[in-house]
């Protein structure tokens, strides 16, 4: 049994029992296949195909031992979220089209100025970011007229938390999933308290899902 | 209003015309076509001669449909069961299109039911029912039997109605698409009720007043979701639809 999240540029898969592996999506075989997947590339790699929320929410039940949560996927290319209360879905939300690549805007400003953000801490100042070409160009102005390049990149990044923290609707806690979780800077910078589940949530609905039905 | 309609063999209407305009122009034997629906290939795009393109899908659509369809008259309902912006449109096409347009105030009281909105027809076909019902001057729908609401969709009918594909055929229909049915677009009243004990879609085309009517009601139904689509349901709308109603259990 392959179960596996295709995301827009990494794929998380998991096979029976062993650990997840993470493979960036361009380096996947363009045969393979999982048995039950979900991701933004899933419908066409799986036999059976779960929506993003639903593996979001099943992921959160299943690593959340709380009624009440807002837990919050930040990704390559989108950010979306689900609040519990009481045990029962209360509200969620799913931005891909404005607001939308911000994941994929801070890989590529890492790499174009050789930055590294795993670890860092809430930087000084933020960009208004409404998605990531407006950030890009908010970037590029901003090291034009002398601003270091990673004071800059880092308040981007300030920025775009600072986005998503607002689009969840400011909560006092949340949980949070997906690769930008693994950036320090991002997670920093949410004017909340955090806490980080890691990459593999919507693998783990994907579980709960072939377990609970 | 009194319409010379002689020489009107087909007519476009938009939005609910009153009953006694509707009577009379299905007395007179007049082809009706409803130009809030998408009825010619010409991409909306063609609108942007005469509306802004960031403006009520809708209305883009009935702009695209008056100026590619060979119509001998268009009626334009601009009352309080419509908005600014449909009498904007109807003013612009008056003095741009050929085809001579009218405008007219629905402020009909009298109900005439929701059977289709509380029927077990799959939803699709309850807003086919609904939006050929305008053309007509009775409800030809009334031996639909109720089903017991497993969900709600509130709002007008899309203009991608492909989204309505998503639910289960249990689903109840509220705001102004009920006021459709009941040939009472201006009743604010009606249009604002919805069913708490269901899951509910609350739904408004983008840039349309309604917009704020629909998220309000989705925050104080105990069990509402806001969506707003502009021409097309996106791949994050549908997906939002289809997790809410499976994990709110209106979709078992």
């Amino acid at each position: 049994m392959i179960i596996a999240d295709f995301g827009t540029s990494y794929c998380k898969i998991a096979q029976d029992h062993e650990k997840p592996r993470i493979v960036a999506s361009r380096d996947l075989d363009r045969g393979f296949r999982a048995d039950l997947a979900t991701g933004h590339n899933g419908r066409r790699r799986s036999g059976r195909y779960v929506n993003e929320l639903i593996a979001l929410a099943r992921g959160g039940e299943a690593l959340i031992g709380e009624g009440d949560f807002l837990l919050l996927d930040c990704g390559s290319r989108d950010i979306k979220f689900v609040r519990y209360r009481d045990g029962r879905l209360d509200d969620m939300g799913w931005n891909a089209e404005c607001g939308a690549s911000m994941g994929f805007t801070i890989e590529l400003l890492e790499r174009y100025y050789d930055l590294d953000f795993t670890k860092g801490k809430r930087p000084e100042k933020t960009f208004p970011v409404t998605c990531g070409v407006l950030g890009m160009s908010a970037i590029f102005d901003a090291i034009s007229n002398g601003m270091a390049e990673r004071e800059a990149v880092a308040g981007l990044i300030r920025g775009i938390a600072e986005n998503a923290f607002r689009f969840a609707g400011s909560p006092e806690k949340v949980y949070l999933s997906g690769g930008l979780c693994e950036n320090r800077t991002f997670v920093e910078s949410f004017p909340c308290k955090t806490i980080v589940l890691g990459r593999f949530v919507l693998i783990e609905g994907l579980k709960r899902i072939l377990t609970h039905g | 209003m009194s319409l010379d309609l002689s020489r009107v063999k087909k007519a476009g209407i938009v939005g609910v015309p009153p009953l006694a305009v509707i009577r009379e122009l299905y007395d007179g034997g007049i082809e009706l076509v409803d130009l809030d629906a998408t009825l010619v290939a010409a991409d909306l795009e063609c609108a942007v001669t005469l509306l802004p393109r960031v403006y009520c899908a809708i209305l883009r659509t009935v702009v695209v449909n008056g100026l590619h369809l060979d119509l001998d008259l268009i009626v334009i309902d601009t009352g309080p069961g419509k908005c600014d912006a449909a009498a904007h449109t109807a003013r612009i096409m008056a003095e741009k299109i050929a085809t001579p347009v009218v405008t007219c105030e629905n402020r009909d009281r009298d109900h005439f039911g929701n059977p289709v909105c509380e029927s077990g027809l799959p939803l699709i076909k309850k807003m086919e029912l609904i939006t050929e019902g305008v053309k007509l001057p009775y409800n030809k729908n009334n031996d639909l039997p109720p089903v017991p609401a497993s969900a709600g969709f509130w709002g007008v009918p899309p203009r991608d109605f492909s989204l309505l594909e998503l639910f289960q055929d249990t689903t109840h229909v509220y705001g102004w698409s009920r006021c459709m049915e009941n040939k009472t677009p201006a009743d604010g009243t009606l249009e604002a009720m919805c069913n708490p004990a269901v899951p509910t879609v609350f739904f408004a085309q983008s840039f349309c007043a309604k917009t704020a009517l629909a998220r309000h009601l989705a925050a104080s139904h105990p069990h509402g979701l806001y969506v707003d689509v502009d021409a097309t349901a996106t791949a994050s709308c549908r997906a939002k639809i289809e997790a809410f109603l499976e994990l709110s259990g209106a979709k078992q």
